[in-house]
């Protein structure tokens, strides 16, 4: 299995800022989240990344270095973006059966994806 | 014998025996037993309407705790809120792709669609992580201990039989991702 691959540098928004409207900030202050995966001994690695590829539309490589990290340190940050996403991504996850939470993040976490989790690719 | 699926030009294929589809179905069955709510006929039909469920609590039960987890790590209260507005289609939502491989069992040979995939493979998933908790798989070390039980005449009390079964249900999932993840990868 491909183990991991130099850490991504992963272009950070930059393709994004362009949309950026701050009127209509409905949505408070957007404070990040992220979507931790978490270790267990029963779901399969390949399973794993198979749900990381199909639901975020990961590559194979990122998606077997955020499996291996989850396997490894026992978690991952596979995705972040606002509350809502992230636990429409926990809930998405949880029906695949991986064991997923979501967090504030902290900042300086610069650990795991940065995927924003695009959501289904159908 | 169950033969490994594999992807191949009608798709993803895969065979098993008359008693194999007989004990997938039975361990599908009890896993839609266990997520199917108490009692839904007394409810309450505007909550059957907009799925808010405002009774749900985390389930005692650990298996059914390992299906629907928390989805945050130290905060209850939290957790139970999501819950309330979640948790029913997180369960609809597995009993449906558990009702879906389970229909695909009438016949020996499986010819699976990538939905039928999909559906066997979160379903297969689902029934692995209740039979390990029946199992007390805590970690990988459980987990590799339950794998080394391969020889069906070795099954002589329950829980050697439900690791024999975990194994042949983990052997299934695995040939079956594999073969899901070939058909994504771009060809020619």
């Amino acid at each position: 299995m491909t183990l991991s691959v130099a850490l991504g540098p992963d272009t950070q928004e930059s393709t994004q800022t362009g949309t950026v409207t701050s009127t209509d900030a409905l949505t408070a202050p957007d404070i990040p989240w992220n979507l931790v995966i978490w270790n267990d001994p029963v779901n399969l690695m390949s399973y794993v990344s198979y749900v990381f590829q199909s639901y975020f539309g990961y590559s194979e490589p990122k998606a077997n270095k955020l499996m291996m990290e989850v396997h490894k340190k026992g978690r991952s940050i596979v995705a972040h973006g606002s509350k809502e996403q992230v636990e429409q991504h926990a809930v998405a996850m949880h029906g695949f059966g991986l064991w997923a939470t979501v967090e504030k993040a902290t900042g300086g976490g610069k650990d795991g994806g940065s995927g924003k989790g695009k959501g289904k690719r159908g | 014998m169950a033969k490994a699926f594999k992807y191949g030009l009608k798709g993803i294929t895969g065979y098993l025996e008359p008693a194999e589809r007989e004990l997938l179905r039975s361990l599908i069955d009890d896993v839609i037993s266990m997520l199917e709510p108490a009692d839904s006929t007394s409810e309450d039909p505007l909550t059957a309407l907009i799925g808010l469920d405002m009774d749900v609590q985390e389930p005692s039960d650990r298996a059914l705790r390992r299906l629907l987890p928390n989805v945050m790590k130290n905060d209850g209260a939290a957790s139970l809120e999501f819950r309330q507005l979640t948790e029913r289609s997180l369960r609809e939502n597995k009993i449906g792709a558990l009702r879906a491989a389970a229909l695909g069992l009438d016949t020996n040979e499986l010819v699976l669609s990538p939905a039928d995939a999909r559906h066997w493979s979160q379903a297969l998933n689902d029934v692995r992580l209740v039979l390990a908790e029946r199992l007390d798989i805590r970690d990988d070390a459980d987990a590799e201990h339950v794998h080394t039980m391969q020889d069906w005449s070795q099954a002589e009390d329950v829980e050697s039989y439900l690791a024999l079964v975990y194994n042949f249900t983990t052997w299934l999932q695995e040939s079956l991702v594999q073969a899901m993840l070939q058909s994504m990868e771009p060809r020619g």
